[in-house]
């Protein structure tokens, strides 16, 4: 009997005891709990996702519109217009851009050079036709600003679109799927908004390295224009000729290099033993911001296809081996204003230069050094 | 030329549901410490896991309120303070300051005050940041 009450004991005084009241609601509680999750696990699994990308659009949102009032002010501080230029801003803000057909590829580069030779006349006009009184490196600087918030603007439409979509189907892998590249669509837009402030202010970005080091290579050299937004300057270093190029300073520009590269090999009639171009590159997780690294191959970013082609077809035509040379950065740093530690890796990319053509090539040689990037903030 | 004027951040937008939740915690944790206190003046025994329980969701309640109120939203728009080295080519001499309007590297300034020579901006760059989070180190 003594036995049999020990035994059941600890059964009747359980967290959930069935001997009273309150043990019966919270076992009804309890059953009520399991059926929900069981039926109902999925959306309240997608509500809370929902929930997380709706806090991500809204800063979303404050950052597109935070964006444009930057662009707008900047366009009314630098570029003195008659009438207010919001309307103008606001339709730039919708611009759209339609990638060449590549059903067919054959001749894809040409047209792909060719619609992008139109978008930048088409935005430098709508810019000089909103800041009639910028001066050119003020005009660059501003279409960059304006480029900047319509990528801002576009990141925001997708994410919402993909947001509605999902919430209106209630599917949970295309909200899934939004989810899981939030983190990383977040850290670009967080970048872009930094790159405006240094943009409104002529600050050079992270991204513009290569033309630091190929700036402090020309400096004090007479230059000239050999492609569009491109200088080139005769130097001498150790001994060879070398053709030093970058985008044109101090605006926000990238220039054609490939177009340039391809211009100086055809002057040379091919006799160039050697290029490098250096760039800014993006760093993996654990690497150093600043850190240098060479290679083989055209260091020119995925924003610079056709000139990167341009660079590989001259390259190979007239057999010439083609070296890179690429400072490590975060995404973040590559828009931003530039770091110290970018700054120190400019230097270090210029002693690496040196020391790749004293190893490489012989006295009297010729070579081509070119620094890639957007030059914002940094002359020549 | 002036430094633009620093901007405060975007206020944080808080739902007014966790606001609610954090309030409706910290009567009940209230609530519940002090029902502890009566029945400790009217039976003279101590509910001691009840008092931890209750002092730990007040700890909770109130913390978690700063918390929602502490952190405002960074959209990556404030102004960060940022450098500009003038050099002297020629002799060396070299100085920071801080960055204004119409810097860019590469620009020749007046001439140095040493030499004679013209000097130039040398760099332009984001003031490392003194103090850094101290992070745990991973093996790699």
């Amino acid at each position: 009997m003594l036995m049999a009450a020990a035994v059941q004991a600890p059964v009747s005084m359980g967290i959930f005891p069935q001997d009273n009241g309150l043990g019966w609601i919270l076992q009804l509680i309890w059953i009520v709990f399991f059926v929900v999750f069981m039926f109902y696990g999925q959306r309240i699994q997608m509500t809370i996702m929902l929930r997380e990308i709706a806090s991500s659009l809204y800063k979303l949102r404050l950052m597109r519109d935070k964006g444009r009032s930057i662009a707008i002010s900047t366009i009314k501080e630098l570029g003195n217009p008659n009438d207010d230029p919001t309307p103008r801003v606001d339709r730039f803000l919708e611009h759209i851009y339609i990638p060449p057909v590549s059903l067919d590829p054959v001749g894809i580069i040409q047209r792909l050079e060719h619609i992008i030779d139109v978008r930048d006349l088409r935005f430098k006009g709508d810019v000089k036709a909103m800041a009639p009184q910028a001066d050119e490196t003020q005009i660059d600087n501003l279409t960059m600003v304006l480029e900047v918030a319509l990528d801002l603007n576009q990141i925001y439409k997708i994410i919402r679109h993909f947001y509605l979509q999902g919430k209106k189907t209630l599917s949970i892998y295309t909200v899934m799927q939004l989810q899981m590249i939030l983190p990383i669509v977040m850290k670009q837009s967080e970048a872009l908004a930094n790159a405006l402030r240094a943009l409104t202010l002529g600050q050079p970005i992270g991204d513009g390295a290569g033309c630091l080091v190929a700036g402090r290579l020309m400096y004090g050299s007479e230059k000239r224009e050999i492609a569009k937004d491109i200088v080139v300057s005769d130097v001498m270093i150790e001994g060879r000729k070398a053709y030093v190029l970058k985008a044109k300073g101090p605006g926000g520009n990238v220039g054609k290099p490939g177009e340039a590269i391809k211009r100086i090999l055809e002057e040379n009639e091919g006799k160039v033993s050697f290029i490098i171009l250096i760039d800014a590159a993006l760093k993996l997780e654990g690497e150093k911001v600043g850190e240098v690294a060479e290679g083989i191959g055209v260091a020119i970013g995925p924003a610079g296809l056709v000139d990167k082609y341009k660079v590989e077809e001259i390259a190979t035509k007239y057999k010439v081996p083609l070296n890179a040379i690429v400072i490590k950065e975060d995404i973040g740093d590559a828009y931003s204003t530039m770091r110290k530690e970018i700054i120190d890796g400019a230097e270090i990319a210029v002693e690496r230069i040196k020391q790749l053509i004293q190893e490489r090539t012989k006295e009297g040689d010729t070579v081509i050094v070119a620094g890639i990037g957007n030059t914002m903030g940094v002359g020549q | 030329m002036s430094r633009p004027p620093r901007e405060m951040p975007a206020a944080r937008r808080i739902p007014s549901i966790f606001m609610i939740l954090v309030f409706v915690m910290l009567i009940l944790s209230a609530a519940a410490l002090y029902q502890v206190i009566e029945a400790y003046r009217s039976t003279r025994t101590l509910d001691l896991a009840n008092i931890v329980l209750s002092l730990s969701a007040i700890a909770i309640s109130v913390y978690m309120f700063f918390q929602l109120r502490a952190k405002p939203l960074k959209l990556g728009f404030e102004i960060k303070e940022v450098l500009t080295t003038v050099e002297c080519p020629k002799c060396g001499h070299k100085n920071t300051r801080e960055f204004t309007s119409g810097d860019f590297i590469f620009k020749e300034l007046e001439p140095c005050e040493k030499c004679n020579e013209n000097k130039m901006i040398s760099s332009i760059y984001l003031k490392p940041e003194e103090k850094q989070k101290k992070r745990k180190k991973t093996p790699f």
